[in-house]
């Protein structure tokens, strides 16, 4: 898989000659040996609550993020919005700058546009840079790279997306991000891709097959108990939702879930009813049921995926994550019943 | 060969007569015997002239201003100042026309450029009659010739554009006179016609059978600007659509000319224009929506609606926006819709026709009706980044077999990688090798024209608001529903 960035243009630019100077780097691209595609399936627009020293150029802005893996991945054009309310006079994108950053072997060259505006314009301002700059015909993810619990998503910005991408393991304060989740879970607005779900793969393979002779292993009745390492109350609460979601449990029967000292695990999953016990590990490396019958512990391992693998699996998702949607429609209600 | 520009130190000649012709003499076009004459009411020393086509160029060319081409080139340039209105006004223009054939032994032929306004133009081609600069040709390839360039408007209505047609028809033949529509320089609009007839993938889908709808787009991000005084009697429907859209229309649904003359694609585009189901009375609520921009944001920036910009009635009903639903009644195109939106203060300034094909049938891949495959779209960019590109379903990779949306895309920046003429020079090349194949006919403009009629007759008897969409939005939600009522969304540029 393509990864490293083979070469990178970059140059200062202003919000109204953006167009204008992504065309003349790729004509300057274009004057090289090289043949470079220009590939492009989506627009992503990646949003940050900070805004990096006027003179830092694309690869500098997006250094912490994994932006490069991601579109070597999938190519998008990447739209980077450094915003800042009141940073600088409200009226206008004060700086942007633009770059094209290539991949792939010089047999296959392929290129991908980058794009960073700071701003500090009004909120409602925000739609009229995200419409000039993506390309209409693409579908628009918008990644959301803050914690949503400290700095809820801006209405008017992810609104123009089809899907919002987001981390739940960055959330310091599950119940207040969920109360800023919950619109956009009840109306259906856009889809959701929580990028911290994946993780649950492995665990929720387990749920469904783990039992003996690889039935379901979360059976109605059951009593779940979830302890979650520290940090991790996120995952614990979407997998406390799916087993609601699943269909399987009254609202009586909605799991507990508990931060306590669970090794080097990441959940530990408890399932218990007046004939069985069962306990579903999940680490780094997959899901372990022991005690769901009489064989030894079910291992489902965990994919080997990086955060550039998992963001670019959620961007080639053209469809709403069902599962996901319901899941948190379920933590939604069991936090409203607490 | 002289150049003649009416209206030389006009805004037209600084942003792109006088750069069109800098690049033509930078990539060795112009002919090598060549005098370029600016004429005006304003008192201008040729070498004051000269700065201002320097600065023009500075300001305006594809290119940097090279020195050593600009030195060669600004002995090319002359100014006269003239007025059209005194009886022998075009007299000091005749004289120097004469010295400088004379003297730089010029063969005679003349192109006069009308990039006045066009109440002038009428009075104008009377001069230039009277002091007898031109004389009808009968062949066309007399020399010396004398042809003349028309700016659009012609006319606000199709009474007013006979009226012009009639005046200058007085005076030059048919064949002598080369109506300008920019769009059709473009190198894009031109290589419609490359890609449908020297393609065979293309033309065969090209019909109702294949083909679900057409949308054509011009938008801009341009407000009114300093042109208000103009669009106060124009609008969009008579500034965009009744020319550029609906010649763009043409080219699109044209059949295929026998030959590649250019009375032969004329006639073809001509045809096209014959063939537009007229839109009258009801009929045009139904399928035309106009509005104009009110108050919004481009690119973060606070923008005024129209009717608070400089210059414009606080009460006006020009539409600044039209979206317009159209079929076209021939054997080719019957029942296909072609959708047309043109609009000021849109999100970006993009243009392009896009041909949508009919969807794959409900099976196989496109069995769930919540998750329909995307039809193949052929979309034609026209500005920016001129290109076009082939939507297509292909696997994604992995285990499971999911169809994905790609795109097969041409740009032609990244391919040819030099920049590409801008229109107008490649139509004033064309108007010098006498080549009239992107110019408007008279018959073309009067058909249009003829067309665009029934709707403005209707838009006067009404006196309902006219609806607005805030600046920076693709228009108004009137827009929408026009096309939406039908199970189809406008593509999002």
């Amino acid at each position: 898989m393509a990864g490293a960035v083979g070469e990178r243009v970059f140059r200062e630019s202003s919000a109204e000659t953006i167009d204008a100077d992504l065309a003349a780097l790729w004509r300057e691209l274009a004057q090289g040996h090289t043949p470079i595609a220009r590939a492009v399936m989506s627009n992503l627009v990646v949003f940050r609550d900070r805004i990096a020293p006027l003179d830092a150029d694309v690869a500098t802005v997006m250094a912490d993020l994994p932006i490069d893996d991601v579109v070597a991945r999938h190519p998008s054009r990447v739209i980077v919005i450094e915003y800042k309310a009141g940073s600088q006079p409200p009226d206008t994108p004060f700086a942007a700058g633009v770059g094209i950053a290539t991949f792939g072997p010089a047999s296959a060259r392929y290129g991908v546009e980058q794009v960073v505006v700071r701003s500090s314009c009004t909120e409602a301002s925000l739609p009229s840079i995200v419409r000039r700059l993506t390309r209409g015909d693409l579908p628009t993810s918008v990644w959301w790279t803050e914690d949503l619990s400290q700095v809820p998503p801006l209405d008017p910005l992810v609104t123009l997306g089809r899907q919002l991408v987001y981390d739940s393991r960055d959330w310091r304060d599950v119940r207040g991000a969920m109360r800023v989740l919950e619109p956009l879970v009840s109306r259906h607005r856009i889809d959701l891709a929580d990028v911290n779900w994946r993780r649950l793969a492995p665990l929720r393979q387990a749920f469904e097959q783990g039992g003996p002779g690889g039935t379901p292993l979360l059976v109605p009745g059951a009593r779940v108990r979830i302890a979650h390492a520290a940090n991790e109350a996120a995952l614990a609460w979407l997998l406390a939702g799916a087993c609601m979601a699943s269909g399987r449990r009254t609202p009586e029967e909605s799991p507990e879930v508990e931060a306590s000292e669970v090794s080097d695990a990441v959940l530990v999953v408890t399932i218990e009813d007046a004939s069985h016990r069962a306990s579903v590990t999940l680490s780094a490396s997959g899901a372990t049921v022991t005690g769901a019958g009489a064989g030894s512990p079910l291992v489902v391992s965990m994919p080997i995926q990086s955060e550039a693998d998992a963001v670019a699996a959620e961007l080639r998702l053209l469809a709403q994550d069902a599962e996901l949607h319901a899941a948190l429609a379920a933590v939604v209600q069991l936090f409203a019943a607490r | 060969m002289t150049v003649v520009i009416f209206g030389g130190n006009g805004d037209l000649a600084h942003r792109k007569l006088l750069p069109a012709l800098y690049n033509l003499h930078v990539d060795g076009l112009l002919p090598p015997r060549m005098a370029i004459v600016g004429v005006g009411r304003k008192e201008l020393t040729d070498d004051a002239y000269r700065d201002f086509a320097k600065d023009g160029i500075t300001k305006f060319s594809r290119r940097p201003l090279d020195e050593q081409a600009w030195s060669s080139f600004s002995k090319m340039l002359n100014f006269v100042n003239a007025s059209i209105d005194a009886e022998r006004g075009l007299a000091p223009l005749g004289a120097r026309l004469d010295l400088l054939e004379h003297e730089g032994e010029l063969p005679g032929d003349r192109i006069y450029y009308l990039a006045v306004p066009p109440t002038l133009f009428a009075p104008t081609v009377k001069q230039l009659a009277r002091s007898r600069f031109v004389k009808r040709e009968s062949s066309p390839a007399e020399h010396p010739f004398a042809r003349i360039i028309v700016e659009k408007p012609i006319g606000r209505d199709l009474d007013s554009a006979r009226a012009i047609n009639d005046a200058i028809a007085e005076v030059f033949d048919e064949r002598q006179i080369y109506r300008i529509d920019h769009y059709l320089g473009k190198e894009t609009v031109q290589n419609i016609l490359v890609m449908r007839f020297a393609n065979s993938i293309f033309e065969p889908l090209f019909n109702q059978r294949y083909v679900d709808h057409v949308q054509i787009t011009v938008a801009e991000e341009e407000g009114v600007g300093t042109r208000a005084g103009y669009y106060e009697q124009a609008g969009a429907l008579r500034d965009m659509i009744q020319n550029h859209l609906l010649q763009l229309l043409a080219l699109v649904a044209m059949e295929p000319p026998h030959a590649l003359a250019p009375d032969v694609v004329r006639d073809e585009r001509l045809e096209v224009l014959q063939s537009l189901r007229r839109i009258e009375g009801e009929a045009v609520d139904a399928n035309v929506v106009r509005a104009h921009y009110g108050p919004g944001f481009i690119v973060g920036k606070p923008a005024p609606g129209y009717r608070q910009e400089t210059g414009v009635d606080p009460d006006s009903r020009i539409e600044t926006f039209v979206a317009l639903q159209i079929f076209i009644d021939n054997w080719r195109w019957a029942g296909v819709p072609f959708y047309l939106r043109t609009g000021k203060r849109l999100p970006k300034r993009a243009s392009e026709i896009s041909v949508q094909l009919k969807e794959v049938p409900p099976i196989l891949f496109n069995v769930d009706p919540t998750a329909r495959l995307d039809p193949n779209v052929l979309s034609i960019r026209i500005q920016p980044d001129e290109g076009f590109s082939l939507g297509i379903s292909s696997k994604l990779p992995g285990p499971d077999v999911r169809p994905y949306p790609v795109k097969m895309d041409f740009h032609y920046g990244s391919t040819f990688g030099a920049s590409s003429p801008e229109a107008y020079e490649r139509l004033l090349l064309d108007v010098m090798h006498g080549d009239a194949t992107l110019f408007m006919r008279r018959d073309a403009v009067e058909a249009a024209w003829k067309w665009v009629m029934p709707i403005l007759e209707r838009w006067a008897q009404q006196n309902d608001p006219v609806p607005s969409y805030p600046a920076g939005e693709w228009g108004p939600s009137e827009a929408d529903r026009l096309i939406e009522n039908t199970g189809r969304r406008w593509r999002a540029l």
